[in-house]
């Protein structure tokens, strides 16, 4: 029946190929699970089995106050970024072409053109001169970064959603006198809000794995869990890197399986 | 979004008391902080420390330099602290609140890079040299030719870490040179030795602990807390050589920063750290020796008499500390760094 046509499944090959691409993909990421069990201090030399590494990680305060901070970080970043990234989405749709919006795209998504590292050090000396000004040090300026480099990637997804949501059910709403905050609420807003769980998703995702931003916006005691495992690189490393990367791991998959099941009933 | 806009608002009012009492920031390499230590140093002043990580002594400099930073201590490399005398960045230190700053071991009071300790403490120091597993090679280990002759049992076994300074500098010391060297024929009888006895080794990488341990590598350039380690996976297999023709060593050190906030805190710190059974806990930590006379009695068996911590006598003379280079020799040496990785 599906003889016809092009499909990848039917190259030759094309077993072994996705095969090997999902080796290469997990086998790394299993082997670093296995090693957070590893009773001995190694990463690499295989000395039994226990959970020692995550009760360590576990009684370890700069680890618990690391994570915690990400996570405050990473959904008041998402947050923001998703509804700043919501409404641009609808400012750029929901009307009719106008001059300079291929500009206005390419400002929305600046920070996926421009190297990280260039943003991290404009940011560092820009932040500093305010900490100097305010004496502020809080956690502010973390935010304000995150939540400025996770409004594209919360954008594209609520943007190709909108693109490709049928206009005329807003039309039909409009045609029955809704008003046009009724048509927002009853009729664009659930159709959208696949699109919008998405976006905040992905921003949560980035904002928690970020290093080199991070790195130059902190102030002091503003470890987050990827810098404090940077960090570590120099010393020894132990299996409680490894346990901490299968707990963030784990969260992830929770995470993902969450919004799996959330978009799936919707649809 | 109100609720966000509350909750942000109520968490950045929380968050700003960089400078409340009895508060110290101390802006520090990653994994190098003892927490017993700042536990104890809380017990006893009532003092909360907040470590900050860095990893390269750049990224501190670029942060401290840009101003606003917040923190109070900083612990950079011997080579780095000219540089920070020099940009103004931290201060000289007041010795009336110092009571314990002679406890300093003599050999670590007239350092080069800080004259008389006008501005830092020692915190830890090492040796870089070579790691040699003998059950291999049986021969001398200490000499450079180890890794720039290499002898016929170690080739394709040895390692040599990726760290430019280190390599380079034991070179030109095997050439009969001094580091920082501007003399061109110095440097060519050690760029020639390096790439020469390059292709009899494995291998440019990090992570000599784990495979020196499982004797993935007969032999490496390796750091000394890190040989130590692997000696005892070995159970004493694994040796550390002090080459005679010379071998780097290095400090890091505590300083005051300009714009500290917490100034008495801080130097109830430094002071703090000064005795023999404090410094103890900073190298039982990292494994490293501390320049505090009287810290070996505090330490943990194993240290006391690890030959890769304290130097025997008859290497002692050999180890020199790396000087900041001027930007001529740091052309030469970086030269030879990327002709070598090629």
């Amino acid at each position: 029946m599906a003889e016809r046509g092009f499909q990848v499944a039917r190259l030759p090959g094309f077993a072994t190929t996705a095969v090997l691409v999902f080796i290469a993909l997990y086998l790394p990421i299993f082997t670093l699970v296995a090693y957070s069990f590893n009773a001995s201090q190694s990463v690499a030399v295989w000395g039994g089995f226990s959970f020692g590494w995550y009760e360590k990680a576990w009684a370890n305060t700069q680890v618990k106050e690391a994570t915690v901070r990400s996570l405050i970080i990473a959904v008041s970043a998402s947050g923001i970024a998703t509804t700043v990234a919501a409404l641009a989405a609808l400012g750029t749709t929901r009307r009719a072409r106008f001059k300079g919006q291929t500009a206005i795209y390419v400002m929305i998504n600046q920070p996926l053109m421009v190297p990280e590292i260039v943003t991290a050090v404009a940011l560092l000396i820009f932040f500093a001169q305010i900490k100097v000004a305010t004496g502020y040090q809080g956690l502010g300026y973390l935010i304000l970064a995150h939540s400025a480099f996770c409004i594209p990637f919360a954008y594209l997804p609520i943007r190709a959603r909108l693109e490709g949501m049928d206009l005329s059910l807003e039309t039909a709403a409009a045609d029955l006198y809704a008003s046009s905050w009724q048509t927002f609420r009853h009729v664009t807003l659930p159709l959208l809000l696949p699109g919008i769980i998405a976006g905040a998703m992905l921003a949560f995702v980035i904002s928690l794995d970020d290093v080199v931003i991070t790195e130059f916006v902190k102030s002091g005691g503003q470890d987050t869990l990827p810098t404090y495992m940077l960090g570590q690189l120099r010393r020894q490393l132990t299996p409680e890197i490894n346990a901490i990367s299968t707990g963030l791991l784990a969260l992830t998959v929770v995470l993902l399986t969450a919004f799996f099941l959330l978009t799936r009933k919707k649809e | 979004m109100k609720k966000i806009m509350t909750a942000t608002a109520l968490m950045l009012a929380t968050t700003s008391l960089a400078s409340a009492e009895g508060q110290l920031q101390l802006f520090n390499w990653g994994n190098y902080t003892n927490p017993e230590l700042l536990k104890k140093f809380e017990a006893e002043t009532g003092i909360t420390v907040t470590v900050t990580d860095y990893d390269s002594n750049d990224a501190a400099l670029a942060k401290v330099e840009a101003g606003g930073s917040g923190f109070d201590l900083v612990v950079p490399s011997a080579n780095y602290v000219p540089i920070w005398i020099e940009k103004g960045l931290i201060v000289e230190l007041d010795n009336s609140k110092l009571a314990n700053k002679g406890n300093i071991a003599p050999e670590w009071m007239d350092v080069a890079w800080d004259p008389g300790r006008k501005f830092t403490v020692p915190w830890q120091w090492g040796s870089t040299g070579i790691a040699v597993n003998t059950k291999v090679y049986g021969g001398d280990i200490n000499t450079s030719d180890i890794f720039l002759n290499v002898p016929a049992e170690l080739k394709g076994k040895i390692n040599v870490v990726p760290e430019m300074n280190d390599v380079v500098n034991m070179a030109i010391f095997w050439a009969g040179g001094e580091p920082c060297t501007e003399d061109l024929e110095v440097l060519k009888k050690a760029r020639d030795a390096l790439i020469a006895a390059k292709p009899d080794w494995i291998s440019m990488d990090y992570g000599a602990t784990e495979k020196l341990s499982n004797r993935d590598w007969a032999a490496s350039l390796n750091w000394n807390g890190s040989t130590m380690r692997a000696r005892i996976a070995t159970e004493g297999e694994v040796q550390y050589g002090y080459p005679k023709e010379g071998y780097p060593l290095w400090m890091d050190s505590v300083a005051l920063l300009k714009d500290a906030q917490n100034v008495e805190e801080a130097y109830k710190f430094i002071d703090f750290i000064m005795l023999p059974e404090n410094a103890a806990m900073i190298s039982d930590f990292a494994k490293y020796a501390n320049g505090i006379a009287g810290s070996e009695a505090f330490m943990p068996e194993d240290m006391k008499t690890a030959p890769e911590v304290v130097i025997p006598e008859e290497h002692k003379a050999a180890g020199r500390f790396l000087p900041t280079c001027g930007p001529k020799a740091q052309e030469y040496m970086t030269a030879i760094w990327t002709e070598l990785q090629k």
